[in-house]
């Protein structure tokens, strides 16, 4: 495995941590926003969605930089 | 000899049937193990679809109230205004007749309507002038009269509002305020 590789694997393991991270944070604002709407406290869970939507844009820059990275590895190797 | 025989037939049998297998297996060479291997990528894929699905259900949640407009809610009659003197309260059942409510005249003169079930564990609330605030007695719980915010006591919710309409010297329940 050359250096370049394994730097990747690190990469993309600690990115499949972190984009798991930012799931269960998600899945905690939808509790919350369901506790809201249960409470009828609409507010909090808009707020709760915001915050949702903004760790989801998080995760998906991640997931891009994961798959560019993916294809810069193809192409040099090619 | 005739057991030998039935030996050597079964024995026939489960070559063929490696044969056929070792057949297959050059045809369609899947291994089994690496088929239901879930890479990382696969995983990043199926985290980041579950990631948007989870916004998507916080933004329904979130719009729901929005979405679902309140039914019409039934016009009732609540009390004559004058039958109501400053600091005093009356009862009442809206929007149903098992959904008991208090109408208060707070010392400006102004009316207000709640629903008597405490947020807490829904005993009924009572008024009570010289505090100024709406009393649970099961559990202690206090909400102001005027926005039916709890003040003390257990209850963490405000009450449910009542609109309330003044026609003449009547006062009617036209809606609720979650």
């Amino acid at each position: 495995m050359s250096t370049r590789q394994a730097q990747g694997t690190t990469l993309f393991t600690a990115l499949l941590v972190l984009v798991g991270i930012g799931v269960v944070v998600q899945l905690w604002l939808l509790a919350t926003s369901v506790d809201a709407l249960m409470r009828h406290q609409g507010g909090t869970a808009v707020h709760a969605t915001i915050a949702s939507v903004i760790v989801f844009t998080i995760n998906g820059l991640l997931v891009l930089y994961v798959f560019n990275f993916d294809r810069k590895i193809k192409r040099d190797r090619n | 000899m005739p057991e030998e025989k039935d030996k050597k037939q079964e024995e026939c049998l489960e070559c063929e049937k490696k044969k056929k297998d070792a057949r297959w297996r050059d045809d369609f060479p899947v291994k089994w193990d690496s088929d239901n291997y879930v890479t990382r990528r696969e995983m990043v894929k199926f985290l980041a679809l579950g990631s948007l699905t989870i916004a998507g259900a916080n933004a329904v949640v979130a719009g729901l109230p929005h979405i679902v407009k309140a039914s019409e809610m039934p016009k009732t009659r609540v009390a004559l205004a004058s039958f109501i003197p400053v600091g005093g309260s009356t009862l009442f059942s809206y929007p149903t007749e098992e959904d008991p409510c208090i109408c208060v005249r707070q010392s400006n003169g102004d009316l207000v309507a709640y629903s008597q079930v405490c947020t807490h564990l829904s005993c009924a609330v009572i008024h009570k002038a010289e505090e100024n605030a709406l009393f649970c007695p099961c559990h202690h719980g206090y909400f102001s009269v005027d926005r039916g915010k709890p003040l003390a006591g257990p209850p963490t919710r405000p009450l449910p509002r009542i609109k309330l309409e003044q026609q003449g010297n009547e006062i009617f329940a036209v809606g609720v305020e979650v």
